[in-house]
């Protein structure tokens, strides 16, 4: 599990805001990125099939050659937009953590690597060193890189060993749909990219129309704590700026760590119980399990509390800025926070 | 920490004894930096690598096609080169210079401190270093030149902590106790900047963390050749004040009474090991033990004469720093492990040899 760090994100939900105007500002503050970002992405013009000039989320100008045949990745969430393109043939290498001790299972989980079709063969070491010799070994045409690979290494790659790097680091969810469609002007797959794009689009469509109903009902958004780790001192969880807390507010609900200082505090056990969430959802996943959460303070009394609203959900959905995020992980939380809806 | 060592007696009968030591460090260390290429996380046979590296070194004129026969990869023969050369023969390198540094600079200081237990770190200059590297993680900073502002700001967060340690020294307070109090109390405090820092950035603690470690890769020969450069002038400095360090061995007013303004060479000497200590810190992150272990190797086989010390420590430092990287290689094979988990497996047992021997007599004895 990989924590991203985005530099910004819509402000969370405040009960004192009219949420039809929070609603608003969001879908214009959506489209200004849009316009923005997609700027930015601005692709050379000229032949479909010569190389492209291109930004990355870090501001990165890169040459890269079209539709590349071998692609290395590094992170699991640019394997998962990779994936649904269909685009897997196209990946020679991915990102693993030190191969002789976690490989490919400390970076993706097994339903992945089956889903993925991944080999420990493919794996480019990224943590705890970047190791740029099985990188070179690979001879990629092109490199997606996310947030656990270093800028200066990146930088190596691309200067040293003249192979293009793009940076997909996105800062908000309308930052992966304009990822999505990168990939598709790479890869030329505009077919699948404008399908991949109209579902991720449906997907926060219905999100915002369930806010826009609860909000014309005058129905206040249920309280929730999203946490992805707990131990004896209290539990791990998004505050502002994460795409957790961004999930969570585009799902209707209210986190209780919305105003917490860092961007991944943990909350007490006493801030916990002080706040009695109307919901509790604990992610899984990576060797962590309910049994985790028992080791914290006063998880049962919190269980008892919820009163059967605790429930168990892939962290990946609250950390990894992919589409899964967006097609999986949103309406999960919704179907969680607001068992009636349809969204 | 007081100053426990024993006066050097004869300097220049020191150096008579045994001077061929030097030469025999430089050639094992010439061997090691030649057939370390040959470890590596990526499978290449042995008899490839020697090809081309000497294909590479004779510009062509020797191997015309280095990899004939060999298992080429995806890359081809330009990625094979590529992973010897570039990857490999640079890696080495660094970890020669940075190792080197480290080892002259330890050398220096436990002279300086009179103290065998000093090292390059124990004045909080890596802390600095760290710094320095968090803070153009954190805040992104030029974003497409972070591989080489990153071991920029490092360094100067590493000399700027220097800078403090040296404004100490030049004080009426500058007594060596003074010197160890302030960086252990610089160490800690910037050691807390950087806790704090990190808790807004998960991400760069990640980054951050590889830094903490000390690791080799991710580096090319430029910064090879700027790590090189800093290292050999600093160094080459500091070997020069071997005569000067020997005489602080008689205590400072001693010293001073054989021409030699102690406070003055302590301030150069400090300057000079900061400068080389921050050269290793920027470019490799933090490595523990080389600049403690390597001037007491030399002081074992050459005596305690610092003008063979000093550049003994040099070429064990090297040796050290290699030998850790070829058996990280071979102990996890396909896997880079951060370089200063090796060190700190050799080194802490020396460490604590060193402070039961020192219950009984010095490691800094007459020659």
């Amino acid at each position: 599990m990989h924590l991203h760090d985005p530099s910004s994100t819509p402000p969370p939900v405040r009960r004192t805001v009219p949420l039809a105007w929070f609603v608003v500002g969001v879908i214009v503050a959506a489209g200004v990125s849009v316009a923005g970002i997609a700027t930015s992405y601005a692709l050379r013009p000229g032949s479909p099939s010569g190389p492209l000039s291109i930004t990355d989320d870090l501001g990165r100008h890169d040459t890269v050659p079209a539709d590349p045949a071998r692609v290395v990745v590094l992170g699991p969430s640019i394997m998962d937009s990779m994936y649904r393109l269909g685009l897997r043939s196209h990946v020679v290498g991915v990102d693993c953590y030190a191969p002789s001790l976690g490989g490919l299972s400390s970076d993706y989980s097994a339903d992945q690597v089956a889903l993925w079709n991944l080999s420990s063969s493919m794996c480019v070491e990224t943590g705890p060193t970047f190791d740029v010799e099985q990188l070179l070994a690979l001879g990629p045409q092109l490199v997606l890189a996310a947030t656990i690979v270093s800028v200066a290494a990146v930088e190596q790659i691309t200067q040293t060993y003249h192979i293009p790097v793009v940076m997909l680091q996105p800062a908000t969810l309308t930052g992966v749909i304009l990822n999505d469609q990168l990939l598709g002007e790479i890869f030329e797959v505009p077919g699948a990219s404008s399908s991949l794009v109209s579902s991720l689009q449906s997907a926060l469509s219905r999100a915002a129309s369930l806010q826009d109903n609860l909000t014309a009902n005058g129905t206040p958004f249920p309280t929730v704590l999203v946490t992805y780790s707990a131990d004896g001192n209290g539990y791990w969880t998004f505050g502002p700026g994460t795409f957790g807390q961004s999930l969570i507010e585009l799902a209707s609900g209210a986190s209780i760590s919305a105003n917490a200082t860092l961007p991944y505090p943990e909350l007490s056990g006493e801030q916990v119980l002080a706040s009695n969430p109307e919901y509790l959802v604990y992610g899984t996943g990576f060797g962590i399990n309910e049994s985790t959460y028992a080791g914290g303070p006063f998880w049962s009394q919190l269980i008892t509390t919820q009163g059967g609203h605790a429930v168990g959900m892939d962290s990946n959905y609250f950390t990894e800025p992919d589409p899964t995020m967006i097609l999986v992980g949103l309406p999960q939380l919704i179907a969680v926070l607001h068992p009636g809806s349809s969204a | 920490m007081g100053a426990t060592a024993e006066v050097p007696t004869g300097t220049a009968r020191g150096l008579g004894r045994r001077p061929w030591v030097l030469g025999l460090l430089l050639a094992l260390l010439g061997v090691g930096v030649f057939f370390s290429p040959i470890l590596g996380t990526v499978s290449v046979s042995p008899d490839t690598v020697l090809r081309i590296l000497l294909h590479q070194v004779s510009g062509g004129a020797l191997f015309s096609d280095p990899c004939a026969g060999a298992s080429v990869p995806a890359s081809g023969c330009s990625g094979l080169i590529e992973i010897v050369w570039d990857a490999r023969l640079s890696e080495v390198m660094l970890a020669v210079v940075v190792g080197a540094g480290l080892g002259i600079s330890g050398g220096t200081l436990q002279g300086v401190f009179r103290n065998p237990l000093a090292d390059p770190f124990l004045l909080g200059i890596s802390s600095g270093g760290t710094l320095g590297a968090a803070v153009v993680v954190v805040f992104r900073i030029g974003v497409s030149e972070q591989n080489l502002l990153l071991p920029l700001f490092a360094f100067v967060g590493a000399i700027a902590t220097g800078a403090v340690i040296l404004v100490a020294a030049r004080s009426r307070f500058g007594s060596v106790e003074t010197l160890l109090l302030t960086g252990v109390a610089l160490s800690s405090f910037l050691s807390a900047v950087l806790s704090l820092l990190l808790l807004y950035s998960p991400t760069g603690s990640l980054q951050v963390d590889f830094w903490l470690l000390g690791n080799l890769g991710s580096l090319d020969w430029t910064q090879d050749g700027i790590a090189f450069g800093v290292v050999l002038v600093a160094g080459t400095l500091l070997a020069t004040y071997g005569r000067e360090l020997n005489l602080l061995q008689l205590g400072p007013d001693v010293a001073q009474s054989l021409g030699v303004d102690s406070r003055k060479v302590r301030v150069r000497l400090l300057l000079l090991a900061s400068v080389t200590t921050a050269a290793a810190v920027a470019f490799t992150g933090i490595i523990g033990f080389v600049g403690l272990v390597s001037p007491h190797v030399v002081r074992r086989i050459a005596g305690n004469d610092y003008r063979l010390v000093l550049p003994g420590a040099a070429l064990v430092g090297g040796g050290f720093l290699l030998t850790a990287r070829d058996l990280s290689l071979v102990a996890f094979p396909g896997t880079l492990l951060p370089i200063g988990i090796f060190t700190s497996f050799a080194g802490a047992p020396f460490f604590a040899y060193l402070l039961f021997r020192r219950r009984g007599a010095s490691t800094m004895g007459t020659p």
